[in-house]
């Protein structure tokens, strides 16, 4: 490990570089954030984040992003766990097809849904009749959601359900364990740490969504808007800090996730250390 | 043959299997009597962990018959079989304990606690683990894991013991320890096995039966003698011993005469070295050949001639003369296989015929 000891100026320069560029991306833009949130005075930021759009807003962000992680944690589980435990016939396919949302555009994303359920679609009437509301309402929100976080979970899951293979799943079979059996004892265990950190990544993206968002959700205030979304509408309407104050609620719930995922990291690791 | 009355207990019978268009397993027919201890021995690709899989249920045979104690268990699933299974990289549940590990199997069949702690600890015992059971997989040595494994697998009292390549994995100087403590913890079980293998020494030393597969066929099956005095197809012939194939055999003094063959075999044992003048029986019927290397086998030597261009071997024992790199020697052949497509047979030394026809 010589480069470590190395004390010679490239190590200095490469700290300050990256010190800056913390600076100028993040926490500058962070403080600028939260001053001008504050700068009418900590009475009008509590005026603005009691505001009862934000706070719907806020509840509608939350709602879609536990949607988005409680289906996504139970899919990404199926399609990681049958993509390397099983051998079948358009495999490959399955397993491009759960890229698809990181790759394609979340604007494309939005308008697939519009197509799929909108006033054009064959199946619109059907679910009117139903009286069910998809384009411009929660339920579009929470597919598009849904449909952008898809692959994080999963994508944590394949490598390490890979590592394992299927011999010690195969050996808990022949000693006559269930496939709920199997799940519990051998296969969880082993994907805990990946599952967790998945889901923090999938609930970080799901909070942020606005592009798939932006289109399905119709702008209804106090109905169909999420936080993004609003914080996009206050800053249209020249409400700065409305806007700065909506955004640090995001930002308050961005930190707590982040801190979360420290954790587990750590947590993840020590585990890993132990066991391997 | 071995006694081919004993009534088997795991039986295959014209069993077919592909992998996509691979034909893994072609018309494999196999019998083990209760009690055996069998090698499936052949080498890598040619399908015996797949033969193995099959009968644990772990994959299903296209066509064919898999009878386990009499009743066909195609339909069965591998957890009611009554086989216990080790696998070739042993798939410790790795976040288990090691008594978690053997308890597992009895676990699932809920068996109460009091009596599980009972088996594992007379597990723990009889592998020599004592004290470990709170290790995690990863706190072992390979020959700990391996036993381990061999423990999960007897827990729940199989009927037949499967293990797959259950040497591979572990270092050369405690393989051999490992291969005398499973040959007698099997016999001393009286547990119907099989074991994977593709070392022929493991094989031969262990197994009361050896099944050879090659290219998803079996071969042969008999004792380790029949497979080495009788072998039923060329593949044998080449793959057990330490054979030497010879194509232009009929170079060779007193084999001349040998009947329409394509090559032929000579093993170790069927060739002496004597130093010039050392044997007087044979020297009007020896050939002339140059020491080419000796290699030091513990307690004899292996000393290769260049025999008509074939680096031939033979063993002679350390008390015996030494002989020398460069040395010329005599060699006397005894006897050879000679291979026609698969027929098969022993020729011997015609000077032989003819001394014993003077005498
Ligand atoms: N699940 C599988 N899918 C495709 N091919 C397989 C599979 N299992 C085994 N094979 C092929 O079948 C052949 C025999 O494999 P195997 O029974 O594992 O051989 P061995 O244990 O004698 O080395 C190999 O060529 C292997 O590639
Ligand atoms: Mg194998």
């Amino acid at each position: 490990m010589e480069i470590r000891k190395n004390n010679g100026p490239l190590k200095w320069i490469l700290i300050v570089i990256s010190f800056l560029f913390l600076t100028i991306f993040l926490l500058l833009p962070l403080i600028y954030i939260l001053s001008t949130a504050f700068r009418q005075g900590i009475g009008a930021y509590l005026v603005s984040i009691s505001d009862e759009y934000t706070i719907k807003a806020a509840m509608l962000t939350i709602k879609a992003t536990l949607w988005a992680v409680a289906v996504n944690t139970i899919l990404g589980i199926s399609a990681a766990w049958c993509l390397t435990k099983f051998a079948f016939r358009g495999k490959k396919i399955l397993s491009t097809f759960i890229d698809l949302p990181v790759t394609v555009s979340p604007i494309i994303a939005g308008l697939i849904y519009v197509l799929t359920f909108g006033r054009q679609s064959d199946l619109y009437p059907i679910l009117d009749d139903m009286g069910i509301q998809i384009i411009f309402a929660v339920p579009g929100i929470v597919l598009a959601t849904i449909f952008v976080t898809f692959p994080f979970i999963s994508r944590e899951l394949i490598p390490v359900l890979t590592a394992q293979g299927t011999d010690e799943e195969e050996a808990a079979a022949l000693m006559g364990a269930g496939t709920f059996t199997i799940f519990r004892k051998v296969t969880f265990p082993h994907i805990k740490w990946a599952l967790l950190y998945g889901i923090v990544l999938c609930t970080a993206r799901a909070m942020g969504e606005f592009g798939a968002v932006s289109v399905l959700s119709g702008h209804l205030r106090g109905k169909t808007n999420t936080l993004p979304l609003y914080i996009e509408l206050l800053y249209q309407g020249y409400d700065f800090t409305g806007a700065f104050a909506a955004s640090s609620i995001l930002v308050l719930m961005a930190i707590i996730i982040l801190i979360l995922r420290l954790v587990l990291e750590k947590k993840g690791k020590k585990e890993l250390d132990i066991k391997k | 043959m071995s006694d081919r009355n004993e009534e088997a207990y795991v039986e295959l019978k014209e069993i077919n299997k592909h992998f996509g268009n691979f034909h893994a397993s072609k018309d494999v027919n196999i019998a083990i009597p209760k009690g055996k201890l069998v090698a499936l021995l052949g080498p890598s690709g040619s399908g015996k962990t797949t033969i193995l899989r099959m009968i644990a249920g772990l994959e299903q045979p296209d066509s064919g018959d898999i009878i386990i104690a009499g009743n066909r268990v195609n339909n069965i699933p591998g957890s009611e079989r009554g086989i216990g299974f080790v696998f070739q990289s042993y798939a410790l549940f790795r976040y288990m304990t090691v008594y978690d590990n053997i308890a597992f199997g009895l676990r699932v069949k809920k068996v109460p606690e009091k009596e599980i702690r009972e088996r594992v600890s007379e597990l723990l015992k009889l592998i020599s683990c004592e004290g470990l059971e709170k290790r995690f997989p990863s706190q072992l040595s390979g020959g700990q894991r391996q036993r381990v494994a061999f423990a999960r697998a007897l827990a729940p009292n199989p009927q037949i013991l499967l293990l797959d390549e259950p040497f591979a994995a572990i270092d050369a100087k405690v393989r051999l320890e490992l291969r005398t403590w499973l040959k007698e913890m099997i016999t001393k079980l009286q547990i119907t096995s099989i074991f994977v293998t593709h070392d022929q020494d493991e094989a031969i030393e262990v197994a009361d039966e050896i099944i050879v597969t090659n290219q998803g066929k079996v071969e042969q099956c008999g004792t380790p003698q029949e497979l080495y005095s009788s072998p039923a197809s060329s593949f044998v012939a080449k793959f057990i011993g330490n054979s030497t194939v010879i194509k232009n055999f009929d170079r060779f003094k007193y084999f001349e005469k040998a009947e329409e063959a394509e090559e032929a075999i000579l093993r170790p044992e069927f060739v002496a070295v004597f130093k010039k003048g050392e044997s007087v029986q044979y020297t009007s019927s020896a050939e002339k050949a140059v020491v080419e290397d000796i290699i030091f086998r513990g307690s004899n030597l292996e000393v290769r001639v260049k025999l008509y261009d074939n680096l031939i071997s033979s063993l002679r024992s350390i008390n015996e003369p030494i002989v020398e790199i460069g040395e010329t020697v005599d060699v006397f052949i005894y006897r050879m296989f000679l291979l026609n497509k698969d027929r098969i047979c022993l020729v011997h030394n015609q000077s032989l015929k003819q001394e014993s026809v003077v005498i």
